[in-house]
């Protein structure tokens, strides 16, 4: 009579993708990315320039890769920031409607539906994002010559920035109105974006920032940190297995802030 | 064993009582109508029975569980007052996910659904989108997705909101068809001449405390209907 928790949650997961996928707001997110692609495409097909520097002529490739570097940065960041608008209401708005009334009704769990929800909501953000990372990747081994696998640890990493952001975008829509939670979304990652870029070029962080970017979602570096061969001899500061256990722990440990909220959240 | 209860259970809101030491039950294969004029805590009941809420005091059981555990809605279904369909979703989407989510898989759901929707009376109707139902259609999908699987107990809210009497009736027979298999049932509602034709027991709430409650037979005076009953009840 009662279906497996796994078959509950792969259910609820797919509702979740196709109602993201019903709204109107996709299209809008297929026509950025559309574009995103045709400014990329615009940015990767200088070929031939030559490039002086302080007297001293830079190659091709390196001027390439710190260009790359910045659009996949960039690519990265549409990432998290559609994961957080499309998570800040994609469990909200079920329960204020009333809609998810009848589903919770159901032997489904809390945790289950929250998290369903949330996959829901990446599913769209991760499938712009890998469109656009890779398009991008592809383009940059084909015009410049740069190796194109790097892209694959830096959309894992884009990954699970998205999925942490997303999921505490998700906390925030339990207690706020869309407008603030939408509006926190955006200074989050902003913020920590910067504090991030500012810390692989070696700035001087105040005491915040520092904190920040010790110990906060790693949401930039981790990116950075994976497509580093494209601007070698230049290095990227970091240790990539800290990043990634950071970036894992962050994860977790934002879906589990998630479900104990629901859990213990009262619908009326 | 009752089939859900509560137990000396209150609800407070910040300084708001809502349910205050209320206590009740139903046993398995009966049919309970909770009755009670504008807040007298009906939608409350039904919420702290399906986990939506908890009890501030008291203890409430569903199928012998907490309300918290998904366990204890397996075999439930429920029909909220306020029902809410997902617009953009088709009627046969809907009753599939529903289907699903109460236990039913391939071909047995496949003909579980054509069976609730020609029984619903939305047989022409499976591939029309929710949005655009009228209230009495979107009311017999509520009830269509109730009916899937043979739920052992029925939770309905307001049943009758919004259907005409044609769909008032069929309302009736459903319940009474899913009484005649043993399902239990508990029925808030205003209609009393319904709750009169299609619960055997009664509970009245008032200011969020149990004003009468039984079997319909002993709750009525001689001669006096239940209307004459719950205002008697109401205003003593």
């Amino acid at each position: 009579m009662m279906p497996s928790p796994a078959r509950i949650f792969s259910v609820l997961a797919r509702e979740a993708l196709a109602d993201a996928l019903r709204r109107r707001l996709v299209l809008a997110i297929a026509v950025t990315s559309l574009l995103s692609l045709q400014a990329v495409n615009s940015c990767t097909s200088c070929g031939s320039a030559r490039f002086v520097r302080d007297g001293q002529v830079v190659e091709m490739p390196q001027v390439a890769g710190m260009g790359a570097l910045v659009v996949m940065i960039a690519c990265a960041l549409w990432t998290l920031l559609l994961a957080g608008f499309l998570a800040s209401d994609h469990l909200a708005e079920p329960l204020e409607d009333g809609s998810a009334a009848l589903l919770l009704a159901r032997p489904v769990g809390r945790g289950r539906f929250a998290l369903a929800r949330l996959a829901g909501a990446l599913a769209i953000a991760l499938a712009s994002g890998a469109v656009l990372l890779l398009a991008t990747a592809w383009l940059l081994h084909a015009r410049q010559g740069l190796v194109w696998w790097p892209v694959l640890p830096a959309f894992a990493a884009c990954a699970a920035g998205a999925a942490t952001v997303g999921a505490l975008a998700m906390l925030a829509s339990l207690y706020l109105p869309r407008i603030a939670t939408v509006l926190l979304v955006m200074m989050g990652v902003a913020g920590i974006a910067a504090v991030n870029v500012a810390g692989l070029f070696g700035a001087e962080l105040g005491s915040l920032a520092a904190a920040v970017q010790s110990f906060g979602p790693p949401l930039v570096s981790p990116v950075a940190l994976a497509l580093h061969d494209w601007i070698a001899p230049t290095a990227v500061p970091g240790d990539a297995l800290t990043l990634a256990l950071r970036q894992i722990a962050w994860m977790l440990a934002s879906a589990a802030a998630l479900v104990h909220a629901f859990r213990r959240a009262e619908l009326d | 064993m009752l089939i859900l209860e509560l137990a000396a259970v209150s609800k407070r809101y910040g300084d708001r009582t809502a349910l205050d030491g209320v206590s009740l039950g139903i046993p398995p294969g009966a049919a309970l109508g909770l009755l009670g004029p504008n807040g007298a805590g009906k939608s409350t009941t039904l919420r702290l029975l399906l986990g939506f809420i908890r009890a501030s005091q008291g203890q409430v059981s569903l199928r012998g569980r907490s309300p918290l555990d998904p366990a204890s809605r397996a075999g439930v279904a429920y029909l909220p007052e306020r029902l809410a369909l997902p617009a953009r979703m088709t009627v046969r989407a809907f009753l599939r996910l529903h289907g699903t989510l109460a236990g039913l898989s391939g071909s047995d759901l496949a003909r579980e659904i054509d069976a609730v929707l020609e029984r619903t009376g939305l047989g022409g109707r499976a591939d029309d989108r929710l949005g655009g139902l009228s209230k009495g259609l979107a009311q017999r999908v509520g009830f269509a997705q109730a009916l899937l699987g043979e739920p052992e107990l029925l939770l309905l809210d307001e049943p009758t909101s919004g259907l005409d009497p044609l769909g008032v009736r069929d309302a009736r027979d459903w319940i009474l068809a899913a009484r005649a298999r043993g399902a239990s049932v508990l029925v808030s509602s205003h209609v009393l001449s319904e709750v009169e034709r299609t619960c055997d027991h009664v509970a009245i709430l008032n200011e969020g405390r149990v004003a009468a409650q039984g079997p319909l037979g002993e709750l009525l005076r001689p001669g006096e209907s239940l209307e004459d009953a719950f205002v008697r009840n109401v205003r003593a």
